[in-house]
């Protein structure tokens, strides 16, 4: 009982919390209700007992996406975001068509057809688990995670110090 | 709470996120249309594991883990090319990035 009231409030913070995101103007505020989206999510992931991950939701993506989108925001265009006509993209009809067919063509049936599964058996706390897993089966992985995090950090500062593009000498007239 | 709540609910957030890419025009709200659409996804990936048969195996968990990791990196490689881009367009209107076309 306890568990559906939670769902039912944390789905709906989510749910709330990504509409407004896609759909402010002011990107400040987008960001913020893109962080109570994550919130939500990672609340979700409490309550499916999957503790660790909701920590790491918690430190990556409401700690360290959501400076990083504010910063990248105020670098670039006037934080309150796009004049009337210039919010949404022309061919808005069509995609908003096809998002709607992919929530029902692609994702609603499949759903429907799966075999009804309810209440799930009791599970151990599982950080402990996922420590061990980390270094016994997955450590190659973990370290090829490292490196892609270490390349990634290398290009996105190569690629926010602005590759001087070559200037274009005399171009014919 | 059944597999089939969470599943339904991780398809709507992900047409939430897949509607902001298709109709706004500003880069940076494609770039966090793109981040709700992985989340709804790893919302899936845990709400599986939690409903198999051996969750003790922790296939979901991993996954999610390191699906966060990419996207970590992915947001700041993102971000980092929205700047760019900014700095050369001296905008993020995705509508008017268009010089390929010309």
């Amino acid at each position: 009982m306890n568990e559906e009231i939670s769902f039912w409030i944390l789905s709906a913070i989510a749910v709330l919390g990504a509409l407004v995101a896609v759909r402010k103007r002011n990107l400040i505020h987008g960001v913020f209700a893109l962080l109570v989206f994550f919130a939500g999510l990672s609340g979700l992931f409490l309550l499916l007992l999957a503790e660790f991950i909701a920590a790491v939701q918690v430190l990556v993506y409401i700690g360290a996406v959501g400076v990083l989108l504010l910063f990248a925001i105020m670098l670039t265009e006037r934080v309150a975001g796009d004049d009337d006509r210039r919010m949404i993209s022309r061919g808005w009809s069509w995609g908003l068509l096809a998002a709607a067919a992919v929530f029902v063509v692609l994702l609603l049936r499949p759903i429907q057809q799966l075999p009804s599964q309810d209440a799930a058996q009791p599970i151990k706390p599982s950080v402990e688990a996922l420590g061990h897993k980390l270094i016994n089966p997955y450590v190659v992985t973990l370290e090829v995670l490292a490196l892609l995090l270490t390349a990634a950090l290398i290009g996105a500062v190569t690629a926010a110090q602005g590759l001087s593009m070559p200037k274009e000498e005399d171009s014919p007239e | 709470m059944t597999l089939h709540h969470y599943l339904i609910l991780a398809a709507v957030l992900f047409c939430v996120g897949l509607m902001g890419a298709f109709t706004r025009r500003n880069a940076i709200v494609v770039l966090f249309s793109v981040e709700i659409m992985l989340n709804a996804a790893n919302l899936n990936f845990i709400a599986f594991w939690r409903y198999s048969d051996n969750p003790e195996l922790l296939h979901g968990p991993m996954f999610t883990l390191f699906a966060i990791a990419v996207a970590a990196a992915e947001v700041a490689v993102g971000l980092a090319l929205v700047i760019a881009v900014y700095r050369h367009f001296k905008t993020v209107d995705l509508e008017s990035i268009n010089t390929l076309r010309e």
